[in-house]
Formats: C-alpha cells, structure tokens, sequence
C-alpha cells in the first residue's frame, strides 16, 4: 500500500480546501447559520417545544448533520470533478495510487471540511443556546459516519459526471429533497402517513437523529438501530465507489 | 541481456467498431531512447495510454521491467513519468508544490535537493514559488517536464514534449533527456517534430492506424530507406542530358537549368557524377546536396514502400 501516496493526496485535498477558505468555509458557515437564525427564530416563535426539546435547541443538530453533508459531499465531488476538467487526473492514474488511496484522500479531505463546517456552526449555534453535549461517542460517531457517507457519494457523483451540469444533480435532486425530509427542522414522527413511514427509507433521518441524540441525549430511534443502518450504508457506498474507481469507469479510456 | 523496460504483446485497444490499436508487439531496451512516430491518430498515445493506466487495453500482455500489469496494475508505476500531450496543472499550488506533491504520490518523501535539481534543468528554478496558473504556456509545459521526472522514474513517456514551446526549451529539453539516457533512464518519445527524433533517438518505431509499421535503428532506418539528393545548377540551360547525366540516370529539369541525382545505398557516389560533369565542360553554376531526413522516411514508410517488419 502507498501510504506515503495517500497521506499526500489527503494533504493536498485539506490544502487545496484551505487555500479558499472564504469559499469552503465561511459561506457555508454564514448559509446554515442563516438558516439558524431565520428558521429558529422564526418558528420558535409558534412551536416552542419539539419532544420536551426547546425548538432552537432541538434544530441545531439538523443544522450541524447539514453543514457536514453539504460541504463534505462538495469537497470530494468538486476536487475530483475538477481534476477530471483539468486533465489532472492524468496524476492520480499514472502515480502508484489504487482505488484503496484515491479514496482515502479524497474522503478524508472532504470528511475534514464537512467536519470543519459542521463543528464551526455547532460553535456559531452555542452562542444561541448553549452548548449540549449527552454522548460525546455517539455524537462524534454520528458526525463521522455522515461525513464519510456523503464524502463517498460525492466520490461517486465525481467519476459519473461529465458535465458541471451532472455534478449538481445529486446535491439538487437527490440530497436536498431527502435533508428537508430527514427531520432537520421538525421531527419525522409528527409527519402524516404515509410519509413518516416512507422517512424511515431515508437515511439523513438517522444521522440527525443520532446525532440529536449525542447532542441532545433525545432521539427517536435507537442510536444502535440508527448506527448499525449508516454503518451498513457506508460499507455498501465503499464498496461500489472502491469497484467503480476499480473498473476504470469514466475514468479511463 | 538486461531485462526490458517495456514489453507489449499482442496490445490492442477497441472504441466500438474502432481499433486504436491492433496486436500490437513492441520490446524497449533499458536506456534507449525510443521514438515512436506516425500522424495523428495513429494509436501513439493509445498505446503510452494503455502503459501508463490511463485507457483500458483490450486485449494483450503490457510488462514494466518484467513485471506484467495484468499481475500487479500499480507496482510498476512506481518506475513510469509521464508527460502527457495536453497540458494540465492544479492552480491551487505553486511549481514547488506540484513537485513535491507528485513525489509524494511516488511514495518518496519531501527532497527538496531534488526539486530543485529539476526545476534548474528545466529553467524554472526562478518560478518556484509562483502559483502555476500564473505560468506562460512554455513554462507551464516546463512544469509538465518536471513533474514527470522529480521522482526519477527509470521509464519516462514524452508524448509530444516539446509542442508549442520555444526552440530554447526545446533544446534545453533534448540536452537533459540526452542526460537522462546516459544516466539509465529508458525514454519513450512521440512528436511531430521529427527533426527531434532524429536528434534524440536510438530507435524508430512507425505506426499507423493502430498498427506498428516497422522498428528500426535510426541511423539503419536512414540508411536503408534514406537517400541523398544533388542538384547541379547550370549556367546555361541545357538542352538534354550529357553523356554522364545519362549514365548515372540524373534528371534534367524541363528548363534545363538543374540535374537532379539521387544517390541511394548501393548507388555511385555523387561526387563520381560532379567529376564526370566537369570533365564534360559543363557551365556548373552551383551544386547543393541534400540528406534525406527522418521525415522523408516517414513520409516512405507511410506510403507503404517497405513491408511491415516488427522487432
């Protein structure tokens, strides 16, 4: 194994991230805390409490699942796609990296900057509320497993897209919808049937929902049952991405 | 005998109904430069694609230094630079930091010695810091150069090196992969520039369509398909040929003002039939030899004059 090879790619992701950190860090930081104040103060002005949780409270882990979302999908779909327009994947494909390194580059690169945008709005938000934090483990294992699945997805979207078109499909047809149906803002048990069945499809519902329950020691579901769900989710991610990165597909020639 | 650095059996690589390379057999000798010449399409950079993992083969065996990539795809890599045809680079770094970067990817760790090596070779020792998208188009192919030898592999594909830079790059180049060669590394090269490949190269690969036409020693290459031309420029026109021109098949032009003789392997010497004219008496005005070049043969081989020989 390249250990060398990959330490750097995964350098070279955080660096490439850092240099413009105006753009991968501070707008989406100013975006969901936006959303904080706008959706919080808005709303918690009529729902006061959501399960016993204060509303403001109860949506900070929501906002935090979606500054590790975003941004770590966008670091590994953007950084790959972008190598595959500049020509610069000829690097990665003639250097001495399987699929094994190239992903874990690009994930861990993106994993930091989805944690980074994540761990920031959680700062911006315990000015607001205070902060709250039941289960350090179960948090931090939440805040892991989500930022590896959407970093793998964005790997994915990456090695599929040809066009800057393609690259949005996924964050706009796909993420959204399910980040709005996943109980960021309100809690997926109050939805109407059939569609607080049909949110139990969706994964996002178990990482805010874990994720509450770390911050917020409250949760619908068993974090066990959630975990073990994400942890499934993440292995099936790797698996095709590792395959695909494999077989060449739209990659090679 | 050494073992090869690159062994490539029966390489063919298909799009659909379109062969880009068919069965292709080819041996490099370790420390030669090897050129592979042929017009666009021809398969070149399909076949140092194939090689370096960047389009998927076919069908055939492809061995780095005996080690066969079907066996084990990323080992050998560890010995391939790449200088690809288009030009490419990440403008979130510096040249610096390209180069350590790639030889990181290398599995070699940060030598800064060595960085800075290539970039003085390269004459961009002056340009270290500078972000790359900050770089001329000469400079940025320079930076292409060094990327793909920082981490001193000992096989380097040069695909089109020298397009669109300036003759002082271009010879600043051929002086260093010169020096590459004496130093082991084995080079293979394609260009349009064939005046490159006849400075550079110990031997010639023709391919076209897919197919590798003929491998030869350059200077074989040159001997065997190659000629010399000597055109005699007349004072006076000419009505017919002389005696001499006759007997060494020189051609009269239709103005009678110049003779043209081609001189191939085997043929009298040029200088037989310039001594013959001047016994004549003939008004010699000027007298202008020409070799033929790489390109003539090219252009020969392309044609279809020589049977397909493949070594």
């Amino acid at each position: 194994m390249n250990v060398l090879g990959m330490q750097t790619l995964f350098v070279k992701e955080v660096r490439r991230f850092m240099r413009v950190p105006g753009q991968t860090v501070l707008s989406p930081l100013i975006s969901t805390t936006l959303y904080f104040i706008v959706f919080g103060y808005s709303i918690s002005s009529r729902i006061h409490e959501v399960a016993g949780t204060p509303y403001l409270h109860f949506i900070v882990p929501g906002l935090v699942f979606l500054g590790i979302a975003n941004n770590a999908f966008l670091n590994s779909s953007s950084s790959l796609f972008i190598t595959k327009i500049q020509g610069t994947v000829v690097d990665l494909l003639v250097a001495p990296l399987g699929p094994g390194e190239l992903m874990a580059g690009f994930i861990g690169g993106a994993m930091v900057r989805g944690l980074v945008v994540g761990g920031l709005t959680w700062a911006v938000a315990t000015l607001f509320t205070g902060f709250s934090l039941e289960h350090a483990w179960v948090a931090a294992y939440f805040l892991l497993v989500s930022s590896y699945v959407f970093s793998v997805l964005g790997m994915l979207a990456a090695v599929w897209a040809e066009k800057f078109e393609q690259i949005n499909f996924f964050p706009t047809f796909v993420m959204l919808p399910l980040t709005f149906l996943g109980g960021v803002f309100y809690s997926v048990r109050e939805l109407p049937a059939p569609w607080n069945t049909i949110s139990l499809f969706n994964p996002m519902v178990y990482m805010v929902e874990g994720l509450r329950y770390g911050m917020l020691g409250r949760s619908m579901y068993s974090p066990l049952y959630g975990g073990s769900i994400l942890l499934g989710v993440a292995v099936v991610a790797t698996a095709v991405t590792y395959f695909v990165l494999r077989s060449g597909y739209k990659m090679k020639a | 005998m050494s073992t090869p650095a690159l062994e490539l059996q029966g390489l063919t690589k298909r799009y659909g109904s379109f062969t880009a390379l068919q069965q292709m057999d080819l041996t490099i000798r370790a420390g030669e430069i090897f050129a592979l010449l042929g017009p666009n399409g021809a398969g070149k950079t399909t076949m140092i694609g194939s090689v370096c993992g960047l389009v998927k083969k076919t069908a055939g065996t492809i061995r780095i230094f005996g080690k066969d990539l079907d066996q084990d795809s990323v080992g050998p890599r560890y010995q391939v630079g790449l200088v690809p045809q288009e030009i490419n680079f990440d403008p979130f770094f510096t040249v610096a930091e390209s180069l350590r970067i790639q030889q990181g990817f290398y599995g070699q760790q940060r030598d800064e010695a060595r960085v800075d090596e290539v970039l003085t070779a390269l004459n961009l020792a002056n340009k270290k810091d500078a972000l790359t998208r900050a770089l001329s188009g000469g400079m940025k192919r320079r930076l292409l150069i060094a990327k793909a030898l920082v981490h001193k592999p000992r096989l380097v594909f040069l695909d089109e090196p020298t397009a669109g830079v300036d003759v002082e790059l271009r010879r600043d180049l051929w002086t260093y992969v010169r020096k590459l060669a004496s130093e082991g590394t084995t080079i293979v090269l394609t260009t349009h520039y064939l005046e490159e490949a006849e400075e550079l190269a110990d031997r010639v690969g023709i391919i076209n369509e897919g197919r590798l036409l003929m491998v030869e020693d350059k200077t074989t290459l040159l001997r065997r398909f190659g000629e010399k031309r000597l055109v005699v420029t007349f004072d006076a026109p000419q009505s017919a040929p002389s005696d001499a021109a006759r007997r060494f098949s020189a051609r009269l032009s239709e103005n009678g003002r110049t003779l043209t003789y081609v001189e191939r392997e085997g043929a009298a010497p040029g200088g037989d039939l310039l001594r013959a004219l001047y016994s004549e008496g003939l008004p010699i005005a000027d007298v202008e030899t020409r070799r033929s070049r790489l390109e003539d043969v090219l252009l020969e081989v392309l044609r279809g004059k020589p049977q397909p020989q493949v070594a």
